[in-house]
């Protein structure tokens, strides 16, 4: 009984309501997602540096449009700061040596306190009343059609980048570098190279964030990681079980940020189910097993090998 | 084998539709029960949204209260949807908006970041705010007047600093030196920091602060500020609330006394005395400026942010004992 009540308490709308917000802020992660499959799956490197980054993002775009610079403005600086990090980390890694996820962690810690000084401390508002702002939570039917924009200019400028030969060596630096060395390639100049455009992607999201929520925190970056990870593997397992073998590379990329929308709103699903707040997370990462387990086990299933064995196992009878 | 995964992919399958069925279900239900609301305005109940950044003593102390005080003003005509950001401040955002498309009448946010998150959502649901210290720096208001002028009002849980630094001299009036020690994250322990320190300074003492990143270098920060010094000040900081042990191993050993903003850290720092206030009280004072907002029809606007109902002068029996420290009768054991 009490279980039909709590279904019945439960409304709909309201999830549908709220979904457009979850959208906004999902492209936003996507964005994000974005930078981290440029590390992590074209060029195989287990970058950490994110976390530091989008807070540094954040934290530049507040201070400069609380500065009175326009946001526009400030967003982009935000991104050349996010582009200086990827190159600390990919200095570290090529010119000193330091394993990659390790000198990833080194440039996030560092950013910890480079974000504290930027920010004066640990935290500042941007009032949407007062400013002019790209994206916010105040206006999410303007937001959406912006970010909707942001992400197929990005997407597109990132399908012709890794098309261009720089683009394509960087992704053969990450599939086989010893081939590219032979190539007569610099695989540490294409190293640095993606670790900046990643980090920029992330500085840019990390801005675009605060914005939308209205604030800069210097903890709005941990975990950044996790979620862009997530995203990017939810995106190509849905994308893989919708479009399969189809798949091309601008079509991976639309997916990585479509990873970030279906992970809000995965979050968004929970909050609406009302379940205990300290279960949130748990929750949350069941829901996300369950998504990606479904086309799994459902190829699993339609496996030509599986439809073999049975006729085999048949015919043997 | 084949059979089981086909199995549990069903299972999967159900448990994915049973959602979106319960999702289709009982819209008629919803329509039902809207109408009855205009009819008996005075049988109305009241949706409000918590959000809450963090799972955390202090701030689940103020969420009690303010729930408490909503029910016994208004029984079962209020309901909670009561959400916790789990210490992610974006999602205090997607939570914000949660509310906001679902109608509610009023949301509290519990914690700053919780807060500009709900000034960021909407302009025109009242926003009440608690366990928050500054709401000028907050909410990025320029002329802070005490009252924002817009739908948002609430609590601070700003400790009376002037009075902490003259209880601080009341104890030790010979001391020189004043360490204070706080983590770098927390925006509400900057500014009692600065706020303190003048009154300290003004008071003769020498005084330094020893920030920390996170609970990995709250040991050493804490080592170097009790070398330093003569009296260590905790400011009410959530990390160190979270670590108290720590400073207090430290601490004991080395016959530093210690006084606290607050009655949870004091305690669990071994600190010799704190001037409390209760998050308990702070959230009941926020529930009741709610019930002045939905039944009273009070402006936000026009409400002044208001302070913890009191103040209790306490110490720590124990530790006075170690250090030999006697106390006037106006102060309350812990």
């Amino acid at each position: 009984m009490e279980l039909i009540a709590y279904f019945l308490s439960l409304k709909p709308l309201n999830l549908l309501s709220a979904l457009p917000g979850n959208i906004v802020q999902g492209i936003i992660w996507g964005i994000m997602a974005l930078g981290v499959f440029i590390t992590f799956r074209l060029l195989n490197f287990a970058d950490l540096t994110v976390d530091g980054t989008f807070a540094a993002g954040g934290a530049v775009t507040v201070v400069l449009i609380l500065a009175g610079i326009p946001a526009p403005i400030a967003l982009a600086i935000a991104t050349i700061v996010g582009l200086l990090g990827g190159l600390v980390t990919g200095f570290l890694h090529t010119i000193l040596g330091i394993p990659d996820i390790l000198a990833g962690i080194l440039t996030q810690i560092s950013f910890w306190s480079i974000n504290l000084l930027v920010l004066d401390g640990a935290n500042r508002a941007v009032n949407v009343d007062k400013y002019h702002l790209i994206v916010s939570l105040r206006n999410i039917s303007s937001s959406i059609v912006t970010m909707l924009v942001f992400a197929a200019v990005l997407v597109s400028i990132l399908y012709w980048y890794f098309g261009t030969e720089q683009g394509s060596a960087i992704r053969a630096t990450g599939n086989n570098p010893q081939m590219v060395k032979a190539q007569g390639i610099n695989i540490d100049f294409m190293k640095v190279l993606a670790l900046g455009l990643s980090n920029c992607l992330v500085a840019f999201s990390g801005g675009l964030m605060s914005q939308f929520q209205g604030f800069a925190d210097i903890k709005m970056g941990q975990g950044a990681i996790v979620i862009g990870l997530a995203a990017v593997i939810i995106g190509e397992v849905i994308g893989d079980a919708l479009i399969g073998k189809y798949m091309n590379f601008y079509i991976k990329l639309v997916f990585v940020v479509l990873g970030g929308v279906i992970y809000y709103f995965v979050i968004g699903l929970v909050m609406w189910l009302r379940m205990p707040t300290d279960l949130l997370k748990l929750f949350t990462a069941s829901v996300v097993a369950i998504f990606l387990a479904i086309p799994y086990l459902k190829a699993k299933t339609n496996n030509s090998f599986v439809f073999a064995n049975k006729g085999g196992a048949q015919k043997n009878a | 084998m084949k059979n089981m995964k086909r199995i549990i992919l069903i299972l999967m399958s159900i448990a994915l539709v049973l959602l979106s069925l319960t999702a289709c279900g009982k819209s008629p239900e919803v329509s039902d029960t809207t109408p009855s609301g205009p009819e008996q305005p005075e049988a109305q109940s009241y949706n409000i949204g918590i959000c809450q950044l963090v799972q955390h003593e202090a701030l689940d102390a103020a969420t009690k209260g303010f729930r408490d005080a909503l029910t016994d003003k208004l029984g079962d005509k209020v309901k909670f949807d009561e959400q916790n950001a789990n210490g992610e401040p974006d999602i205090s955002a997607t939570i914000c908006n949660q509310f906001v498309s679902s109608g509610v009448d009023l949301i509290m946010a519990n914690a700053t970041p919780a807060l500009q998150a709900a000034q960021t959502s909407t302009n025109k649901i009242p926003i009440l705010g608690t366990s928050v210290t500054d709401y000028g720096t907050a909410l990025d208001i320029d002329d802070w007047t005490g009252k924002t002028g817009k739908n948002i009002s609430g609590t601070s849980d700003l400790a009376p600093l002037d009075q902490q630094a003259a209880m601080l001299h009341e104890i030790f009036p010979d001391a020189h030196k004043v360490g204070i020690i706080y983590c770098s994250a927390e925006p509400n322990s900057k500014y009692q920091d600065k706020v303190i320190t003048e009154h300290l300074t003004d008071m003769g003492y020498s005084v330094k602060s020893y920030t920390f990143s996170d609970s990995n270098d709250l040991q050493t920060v804490a080592k170097a500020a009790i070398s330093e010094n003569d009296v260590i000040y905790l400011p009410t900081d959530n990390t160190i609330a979270s670590n108290a042990e720590i400073i207090k191993n430290i601490a004991l050993p080395a016959k530093v006394p210690i006084i606290a903003g607050e009655e949870g850290i004091c305690s669990a720092s071994g600190g010799v005395a704190t001037l409390s206030i209760s998050y308990y009280d702070l959230g009941y004072t926020t529930g009741e400026m709610a019930y002045e907002i939905l039944v009273n029809g009070k402006d936000p606007a026009t409400m002044e942010i208001r302070y913890a109902p009191k103040f209790t002068k306490k110490y720590n029996p124990d530790i006075c004992d170690t250090f030999g420290i006697t106390l006037p009768d106006e102060y309350e054991a812990l």
